[in-house]
């Protein structure tokens, strides 16, 4: 069985050995290794392209397979994000705090320690009460179950609803969008718990490694991202081939026709979306670290529709698409934003890439729907069939 | 003081009759000390014989004394007023009002009333405005009387409301008399009688004055006294917390006070002896339980006050009786009072109802202006637009441009109104040409490729406009508010938007169910390929319906930008709403729409209205009630039925 999933599907085997030959190529050149090639920013960077493309491939199987457009799984992302910085915070606020206790003559008590965490983290909202969903926080191995939990039983609930009472098509993507509105907007108020509009930072410290340079952790989460990556991808196209992805494709195509053929197809549905929004949810618990903050403007609704964007651009699909054209357009989106692109002079008028980069994404996107619905992957059908 | 005013409008009374008898002048002579250095005693001597006079000078006097501008002259001791006319200095004879011009202005001496005395005249001064000719001169006194209401005010303010000619000014005399009376009447009679008159105003002043009369100070004491009048007795844990009571009793010396978690800290800081304090090592001080028992073994040895035990706390509670007491003292008034504003709170409540209700019908009309143009294309050809919003943008842009280049409001905005119309119709036209028609069959790539749209466009505002808000400044005849009371009012400019709002709805009725193109257009929404067959063309429909869905979210930016600011993400604003009314409303249904945007309108106001400290949590929940709401009626609150709602 197994076997034949790969030779079913040789872009799997071609895509882990890509990544893997690219994970080792920046560790060799990274600051670590003293070769120091590449900046530990960049490294970052990179981490960070990795956990986007881990989300578009998950964006990929719930739309591209399934045909729901999700406006939601960028959400399911900033939860990972928010679940894990709980704990990054509190731990190294906890640390903090007992270090500067310590050295008082009397050692602190518990509810000391508490009190002045909850100042630490909470006086930017005038607040130092700890809210009931930080109850967890001082437990890695808790948060990290958040991380799946928390998008899982959303996606599960709000899946349930919707696809029980058969919203579908845009209706379903319009419900998706205003439930990340929701989140977000929730997220925005002072007292959600969550620090409102100042959000969790200072994630790139990891407790217990104070020690340890920024590069080595750097580079730590560019091989975790790699390989969580790499294991997304492999579990996703076990997922979409074989009987099952045949099952969710058929529902793509006419929803109907396979209900009529006896499938439940609400269950896949639900299976489907519930699964993606967890890989997103650990997409997320590795970006945030790596990018040192997040607050709610990351989950507002446009962040998870530059997600369809992502794998629209790269090609609907085909996993390998999703994860090209995340990082193709996230790395071209921060080198024109970033001034990285020259400014062109027409003479008359300056064309700052700065300003413009939004305005060339927005026109390309609606050609690349227009003239090239199969995306940047499609180039690798011209390729191939060129072989043949 | 209540003399002294007193005497002054008794001035005011006897100046017709008795006019002219004696000058001034020698009654001034009389006091001339009184007149220089007047004492706040003293000043009543001065006012005796003037009332006794009944000059009809005397108010001008008493205004210049006040302004001091009355001077004496050492060469015979004589009182002028002195005046600068022209730049220079002029002396007025006080009887008279002839100038004299010769004069040695070494030889004057300044009369000087200090602030009591200014202060004194200036009351008596306000008892003669209040039955002055001069209307202006009435209305200040009103007004004076109002923002400093005294018991002094209230007999010469009822004596004034008779003689009142202006009807107005009367009613506002007799409301002010009334809340004078509420608070300062002499008899409890006479007060109870002004509160229950009170009853059904709804002002803020009203309820402010009968508050007054209902202030409460929190007292505690083993039982309450009998003759205080007390307004309730406090139950702990409902209307204090057994924190509060207990500072209470420490604040009013009936209870040792506390000794709080830093102060037993602090205590065994300071007695930490060999590496333990009391008897427990410093190390195993890290929970609350050891601190106290090091605490009470050090209180054993008297070093410390002991701690009060929680038991101790509880007993002296439960000893003491917390309640408040009305700081007046007659329980008849203070019923009247709280039966008084008891009634007008409950009016008050209605009104604020009222209120609510016309707010949540102006966000109705705004999201309804909003989302109509979205259900017309939505509706007609199932393409999801998400530059709606830039749409209306784009509309609001179009305003301020106009605004640039004509600088009368009125025509402006009656220039872009159908500017607006005009370019966001183009704009629509020209998209469904060049992208949507492509996508008929592929409706999420339509939301897509629009969506691609909506940030071109966005951020294309941002270039040329820049990103700070710009204003759209509407007419002047839609500043200010329609006022119904002091609780219900509207601004014109939400009146203007909901009627726009409605005329938009009788617009769009007429065109889809009295024209031919509204004819086609329904026969293309229930099917296209039918009626491709009967001879309508679907291409010219969809792309004429799609231009007039635009053009609406033109003229909505337009009514839009009038009260919001405009702003390059205002679209965005609106989209998520729009799309909400459109899908709550049901697809494809006027009347679904106006259905959906009140539902929305209403729901938000009132989710406001009990949580009205929290815009941002009223729309999360709104949000949250809509995807409920979805589950329970997919196909929103209109539904259509048959053939038509095929998929």
């Amino acid at each position: 069985m197994h076997r034949s999933f790969l030779s079913q599907n040789p872009s799997v085997l071609w895509f882990v050995a890509t990544l893997a030959v690219f994970t080792v190529i920046v560790t060799l050149l990274s600051e670590v290794t003293g070769v120091d090639m590449i900046s530990t920013s960049f490294v970052k960077t990179l981490g960070k392209t990795l956990c986007l493309c881990l989300v578009a491939i998950a964006m990929d199987v719930v739309w591209g397979y399934c045909g729901i457009l999700s406006l939601g799984h960028f959400a399911f992302f900033g939860i990972g994000g928010y679940a894990i910085g709980m704990w990054l915070m509190y731990a190294r606020t906890e640390g903090i705090v007992i270090e500067s206790l310590s050295s008082q003559p009397i050692p602190p008590t518990p509810s000391e320690i508490s009190d002045a965490i909850g100042n630490q983290i909470f006086g930017v909202v005038g607040s130092s009460e700890f809210p009931w969903i930080w109850a967890f926080a001082d437990s890695l191995f808790l948060q990290l179950l958040m991380v799946i939990v928390v998008p899982g039983l959303l996606a599960l609930v709000f899946g349930w609803l919707a696809f029980r009472s058969r919203v579908t098509g845009v209706y379903l993507s319009i419900l998706t969008q205003a439930m990340t509105l929701a989140l977000a907007l929730y997220l925005f108020q002072n007292d959600s718990g969550l620090r409102g509009n100042n959000g969790l930072s200072g994630l790139q410290n990891v407790p217990g490694y104070e020690d340890v340079s920024q590069a080595t952790i750097s580079i730590l989460f560019f091989i975790a991202s790699a390989f969580a990556l790499g294991a997304g991808y492999v579990f996703f196209a076990w997922i979409v081939s074989g009987k099952m992805g045949s099952v969710v494709k058929g529902i793509r195509d006419n929803e109907a026709r396979v209900r009529f053929l006896g499938y439940h197809v609400e269950s896949y549905k639900l299976f489907i979306f519930t699964v993606t929004a967890v890989v997103a949810g650990i997409a997320g618990a590795l970006y945030y670290p790596q990018a040192g903050i997040i607050n709610p403007g990351e989950v507002a609704p446009i962040a998870s529709i530059y997600l369809a964007v992502w794998v629209a651009i790269g090609g609907r699909g085909r996993l390998y698409g999703a994860a090209i054209g995340a990082a193709f357009v996230s790395l071209l989106s921060s080198w024109f934003t970033g001034g990285g692109a020259p400014n062109i002079n027409l003479g008359f008028y300056v064309i700052q890439w700065t300003d413009w980069w939004l305005v060339l994404l927005g026109l390309s996107f609606v050609a690349v729907t227009l003239f090239f619905p199969k995306g940047i992957g499609g180039l690798f059908d011209l390729l191939v069939r060129k072989q043949s | 003081m209540l003399r002294l005013i007193s005497l002054a409008l008794a001035l005011w009374l006897t100046v017709p009759v008795t006019a002219a008898a004696q000058p001034l002048q020698a009654i001034l002579q009389t006091h001339q000390d009184e007149v220089l250095q007047p004492g706040r005693r003293t000043v009543s001597v001065v006012m005796d014989d003037l009332v006794a006079s009944g000059l009809p000078q005397a108010l001008p006097f008493l205004e210049a004394w006040r302004d001091r501008e009355i001077v004496q002259r050492g060469s015979d001791g004589l009182f002028f007023r002195a005046a600068s006319i022209g730049g220079t200095l002029t002396l007025l004879d006080l009887d008279t009002g002839n100038a004299i011009e010769e004069f040695d202005a070494d030889d004057l001496t300044e009369a000087r009333p200090n602030g009591g005395v200014r202060r004194a005249i200036g009351d008596a001064l306000v008892q003669f405005q209040l039955s002055d000719p001069d209307i202006t001169k009435r209305q200040t006194a009103v007004e004076a009387i109002a923002r400093s209401m005294d018991s002094s005010q209230l007999a010469p303010l009822a004596a004034s409301i008779a003689s009142e000619p202006d009807p107005v000014l009367k009613e506002t005399k007799t409301r002010l008399a009334g809340m004078l009376g509420a608070l300062f009447a002499d008899t409890a009679a006479a007060r109870i009688a002004a509160i229950e008159a009170l009853s059904g105003d709804l002002s803020v002043d009203v309820r402010a004055v009968l508050n007054t009369v209902l202030a409460t100070d929190p007292q505690v004491a083993v039982t309450a006294s009998e003759d205080a009048n007390v307004a309730r007795i406090l139950a702990i844990g409902e209307d204090i917390t057994a924190i509060e009571a207990y500072d209470r009793l420490i604040a009013a010396n009936l209870a040792p006070a506390l000794i709080s978690g830093s102060d037993i800290r602090a205590a065994l800081v300071e007695n930490i002896a060999n590496g333990a304090v009391g008897g427990v090592p410093v190390a195993s001080l890290n929970t609350d339980g050891a601190r106290a028992v090091a605490y009470d073994a050090l209180s054993a040895q008297g070093i410390v006050p002991p701690r009060v035990t929680d038991a101790e706390q509880a007993a002296a509670i439960a000893a003491h009786t917390f309640y408040l007491q009305y700081s007046e003292a007659d329980a008849a008034i203070t019923d009247a009072a709280d039966k008084a504003l008891t009634a007008i709170e409950a009016k008050v409540a209605l009104n604020q109802g009222i209120d609510l209700g016309l707010d949540a019908l102006s966000l109705a009309s705004i999201y309804f202006l909003a989302a109509i143009g979205l259900a017309i294309t939505f509706g007609v050809m199932g393409v999801i637009n998400m530059a709606h919003g830039e749409f209306i943008m784009m509309g609001a842009y179009t305003g301020f441009v106009v605004q640039q280049f004509v600088p009368d409001y009125t025509l402006s905005i009656i220039i872009a109104l159908p500017l607006a119309f005009s370019i966001t119709f183009g704009a629509g036209v020209a998209m469904e040409r060049l992208v949507i028609r492509h996508l008929y069959h592929r409706p999420l790539e339509t939301l897509l490729a629009t969506f691609g749209i909506s940030i071109a466009l966005q951020q294309l505002a941002k270039n040329i406009f820049g990103t700070q808000a710009r204003p759209l400044t509407s007419p002047e005849w839609l500043d200010g508010a329609l006022v119904f009371n002091d609780v219900v009012a509207i601004s014109y400019i939400r009146i203007a938007i909901f009627v726009l709002a409605l005329l938009f709805l009788c617009l769009i009725l007429f065109v889809l169910k009295r024209t031919r193109l509204g004819l086609e257009v329904r026969a293309v929404t229930q099917n296209p390929g039918m009626a491709a067959s009967m001879g309508i063309n679907p291409d010219r429909i969809n792309m004429l319906t799609f231009g007039l869905g635009s053009g609406i979210a033109g003229i909505a930016g337009v009514a839009i930008g009038l009260y919001a600011k405009v702003t390059s993400e205002m679209g965005a604003d609106y989209i998520v709403q729009s799309f909400m009314t459109v899908v709550v409303g049901g697809v494809g249904n006027v009347w679904g729409t106006l259905a959906g945007a009140s539902l929305i309108g209403f729901l938000q106001k009132g989710i406001e209205w009990l949580n009205p400290s929290n815009t941002l949590a009223a729309q999360t929940y709104m949000i949250l009630f809509i995807i409920l709401f979805i589950q329970f009626r997919p196909k929103g609150i209109v539904a259509l039925k048959g053939r038509a709602a095929a998929d």
